[in-house]
C-alpha cells in the first residue's frame, strides 16, 4: 500500500510528460488532492495501530527493501502531501509550470516521501541523490547565469556529502551484514563505541552536510535564495527538502544511539549554527537571502531539540512541521513581492501593505510564527523546546538565537511600511492570495490548538503550564522591544549592514571543510567513545 | 614482511586510499573538470570497497545454486551506485558546459567572482 504513494506521481508524471494534455494543469492538482488523500488515510490507519506500519517491497524475505511508517513519519508525509497540494495550486497561472516542471516536481515528491519512509540505508542513499540531482535541475530553471554557478555547487557539494554516506553503509554492512535502519539499531547494543565509530563519522558528515551544519552550510543559501529560481522552488527547498536531511539525522543518532553518543557535541553544533544563521541573515539586504540563512538559523534550533532528547524533542519534531509551514509561506511572499516590485533589496521595497493586502497580512502570521509570537506556531515549539532537560547555557543560547531572528524579521518588516519609490501595481491572481492565506491560518491555528494538534499527531502529550506560558510571552515581548531599539539605534547607523557582506566558500573551501568536520566527528568520537 | 604488504595492498585500503585522493583533489583543485573526475575517483573507491566485503579468493558469483557463493548484495547495490554515478556526470558535465558557455573559464574561484560581480 505505501509502495503506491511512491510509484503513482512518478508515474502520472511521466505519463503527463509524454502524452501531453491540454488540461495537464487542472490533472495535475486533481493528482496532488489524490495523494493528500490518500496520506490522511495512511495517518488514520496508522494512528490506530499499535505498532508500526511496515511492508517489504519484493518477496524476498531479509533481503527485501523495507518501508517504514510509524505515526511520526505518516504526519511527514501528509505534511509533505499537503504542501506540494497548495504549491500546485499556487502555480496554476504561471507560465513556466509546463509538463517537465510537474514531471521534476511529482518525482520530487516521491522522492522526499522515500526518504521519510524507507527503512533501507542504501534506498535512502538512492532517494537522497536523485533528488539532489532534481533539484540540481530545478534550481537553474530559468536559465539565469547565476543559478548555473549556484547549481553547480549545490550539485557537486552535496553528491560529495552522499558519497560520504555511502561508505558510511559499506563500513556498516561490513560490519553488521544488514542495511535495515532498525535491525542495525538492534545490533547496535552488542557493538562497542570504537566499531562503529568509523562508519559514525562518514555517515554524520554526509547528514551534517544535508542539515547544514555550520561549518558546511555554504550551499544551502545558495540554493534556496538563488535569483534565478522560482519562488516556488525556493519555497519547496527550504520548507521540505531541508527536513527530509533533519529527520534522516534524527533517525541516525537514534540508529548509533546504543553504541555511540554524541548528544552534546550536536548540541554546541546546533547552539553555533542557529546562532551563525541569524547573524549573517541580517546583514543581508537580498530578500530571499535573508529567509535562505533563516533556514540555517531554524535547524540549528531543531538540532538542539533533537539533541537534548524527552520534551525538547517532540519539541522539534513539532517545530519541523511548522517551521515547514511558515517557511513555505514567507518564501511565497517574497516571490509576490519581488514579482511586483522588480528588485530583491530589501531597502528599496517600501509599502507592501499599501499595495498587497493580503500578501502583507499572511507574511506577517508567517514572521509572528517564525520569531515564536504568543498564540502562534513558533511559540509552542520552541516552548516545549525549552521545556526539556536543559542547561542554562542551552538556555541562553536559545533566548539568543530567538532574539536575533526577533532582531531580523525587525529589518524584514520595514518592507510593509512607508512609501514606494516608484508606484506599482500589483495583479496577483486570487488563487495565490487563498493559498497564502490558508497557511497564514495554518500558523494561527498550529498556535492556538498547538497542544491538540501535537496529541492528535503524534499521541503526545505536551505538558505546557499557563503561567510559564505567559511568562516565555513576556520574554518575547521584551525581545521584541530590545530588538526594534536595538535595530533602530545601532544597526541602521552601521555602515557595513547595508553594503550586505556575507561568507561565501569557495567550492574548495566547502570540500575542505567538509573533511574538517569528519575529522573533528572522528577525533571527538575517538576521545570520548568508550 | 609479505604479510604487512599483504594488509596494505589489500582492497579495502586501496578503496579508502582512493576515497581519500579524490577528497585531496577536490581540496587541492581549481579546475572544475577535475573536480568531476575527483567525484568519480571518489566513486570508484566505494565501489571497490563494497565489492571487498565479504570477498573471499575462491568464491563463485552467485548465479544459480553454487556452493561457495559470493555475497549477492554488495554486488547488486554497485550496480544501482554506478547508474546513479554515470547519471550524475553526465547532469555536473551538461551543468558545467552551460557555465562555460556563460563565463567561459574552468576556474571555481574565477567563477565565484563573475557570478559576484553580476550581483
Amino acid at each position: 500500500m505505501l509502495y503506491l504513494l511512491l510509484l503513482v506521481p512518478i508515474a502520472i508524471g511521466i505519463c503527463f510528460y509524454i502524452f501531453s494534455f491540454k488540461q495537464v494543469r487542472i490533472l495535475a492538482l486533481g493528482l496532488q488532492s489524490i495523494v493528500f488523500a490518500f496520506t490522511l488515510y495512511i495517518f488514520l490507519h496508522v494512528s490506530g495501530l499499535e505498532t508500526p506500519l511496515t511492508e517489504a517491497i519484493g518477496n524476498w524475505g531479509p533481503l527485501s527493501i523495507q518501508l517504514y511508517c510509524d505515526r511520526v513519519v505518516s504526519v511527514f508525509l501528509m505534511l509533505t502531501a499537503m504542501l506540494f497540494l497548495s504549491f500546485f495550486t499556487f502555480v496554476q497561472r504561471k507560465d513556466y509550470f509546463n509538463r517537465l516542471f510537474i514531471f521534476l516536481f511529482a518525482t520530487l515528491q516521491s522522492l522526499i516521501m522515500l526518504i521519510f519512509l524507507s527503512a533501507d540505508l542504501f534506498n535512502i542513499f538512492v532517494a537522497v541523490e536523485i533528488s539532489t540531482v532534481i533539484c540540481g535541475i530545478l534550481i537553474m530553471y530559468k536559465h539565469d547565469s547565476r543559478s548555473l554557478y549556484d547549481g553547480l555547487v549545490y550539485l557537486m557539494t552535496n553528491i560529495v556529502g552522499m558519497l560520504f554516506f555511502l561508505l558510511g553503509i559499506g563500513f556498516l554492512y561490513r560490519h553488521f551484514g544488514t542495511l535495515n535502519i532498525y535491525q542495525m539499531a538492534a545490533y547496535m547494543r552488542d557493538a562497542s563505541g570504537k566499531d562503529v565509530l568509523l562508519p559514525f563519522a562518514f555517515i554524520m558528515t554526509g547528514v551534517g552536510l544535508k542539515c547544514a551544519l555550520m561549518p558546511v552550510f555554504s550551499w544551502l543559501p545558495k540554493a534556496h535564495g538563488t535569483p534565478g529560481a522560482p519562488s516556488i522552488v525556493s519555497a519547496v527547498l527550504s520548507a521540505l527538502y531541508v527536513k527530509g536531511g533533519i529527520y534522516l539525522f534524527l533517525r541516525m543518532r537514534d540508529m548509533f544511539a546504543p553504541a555511540i553518543e554524541m548528544d552534546g557535541f550536536f548540541l554546541a553544533m546546533g547552539i553555533i549554527t542557529g546562532m551563525a544563521g541569524w547573524i549573517i541573515a541580517v546583514s543581508q539586504k537580498d530578500i530571499k537571502l535573508i529567509l535562505a540563512y533563516h533556514t540555517i538559523s531554524q535547524l540549528g534550533l531543531i538540532l538542539i531539540g533533537i539533541s537534548l532528547g524527552g520534551a525538547s524533542q517532540w519539541g522539534a519534531v513539532y517545530h519541523i512541521v511548522n517551521h515547514a509551514v511558515f517557511k513555505s509561506l514567507l518564501f511565497l511572499g517574497a516571490g509576490m513581492i519581488v514579482d511586483t516590485y522588480h528588485t530583491r533589496n530589501i531597502y528599496k521595497i517600501r509599502g507592501v501593505f499599501r499595495t498587497m493586502p493580503v500578501v502583507s497580512i499572511a507574511t506577517m502570521a508567517a514572521i509572528l510564527g517564525i520569531t515564536g509570537a504568543p498564540l502562534f506556531n513558533g511559540s509552542i515549539s520552541k516552548y516545549l523546546i525549552q521545556s526539556g532537560e536543559i542547561n542554562r547555557a542551552a538556555e541562553i543560547a536559545i533566548l539568543l538565537i530567538n532574539g536575533g531572528t526577533i532582531l531580523s524579521f525587525v529589518k524584514y518588516s520595514h518592507i510593509f511600511f512607508g512609501n514606494p519609490e516608484e508606484p506599482v501595481v500589483s495583479s496577483i491572481p486570487i488563487i495565490q492570495k487563498g493559498v497564502v492565506i490558508g497557511l497564514g491560518v495554518l500558523c494561527l491555528a498550529g498556535g492556538v490548538w498547538g497542544t491538540g494538534f501535537i496529541r492528535l499527531l503524534f499521541g503526545y502529550a505536551p505538558n505546557i503550564s499557563p503561567l510559564s506560558y505567559v511568562w516565555k510571552c513576556l520574554i518575547w515581548i521584551v525581545s521584541l522591544a530590545l530588538g526594534y531599539i536595538l535595530y533602530t539605534m545601532v544597526l541602521t547607523k552601521w555602515n557595513k549592514i547595508h553594503q550586505g557582506f556575507s561568507i561565501e566558500l569557495t567550492f574548495n573551501q566547502i570540500c575542505a571543510s567538509i573533511a574538517g568536520l569528519f575529522a573533528v566527528l572522528l577525533a571527538y568520537g575517538w576521545l570520548t567513545a568508550a | 614482511m609479505e604479510a604487512f604488504f599483504d594488509r596494505i595492498l589489500s582492497g579495502d585500503m586501496i578503496a579508502v586510499a582512493l576515497f581519500m585522493i579524490g577528497l585531496y583533489g577536490l581540496i587541492a583543485r581549481r579546475n572544475i573538470v577535475k573536480t568531476i573526475i575527483c567525484v568519480g575517483v571518489m566513486e570508484m573507491g566505494i565501489i571497490l570497497f563494497f565489492l571487498t566485503i565479504h570477498a573471499k579468493p575462491d568464491a563463485k558469483p552467485p548465479i544459480g545454486e553454487v556452493a561457495r557463493a559470493a555475497d549477492p548484495i554488495p554486488q547488486a547495490l554497485m550496480i544501482t551506485a554506478i547508474v546513479i554515478g554515470v547519471a550524475v556526470t553526465a547532469v555536473a558535465l551538461v551543468m558545467f558546459i552551460e557555465l562555460y558557455h556563460k563565463y567561459g573559464t574552468t576556474n571555481w574561484k574565477k567563477a565565484r567572482q563573475m557570478r559576484r560581480e553580476e550581483n
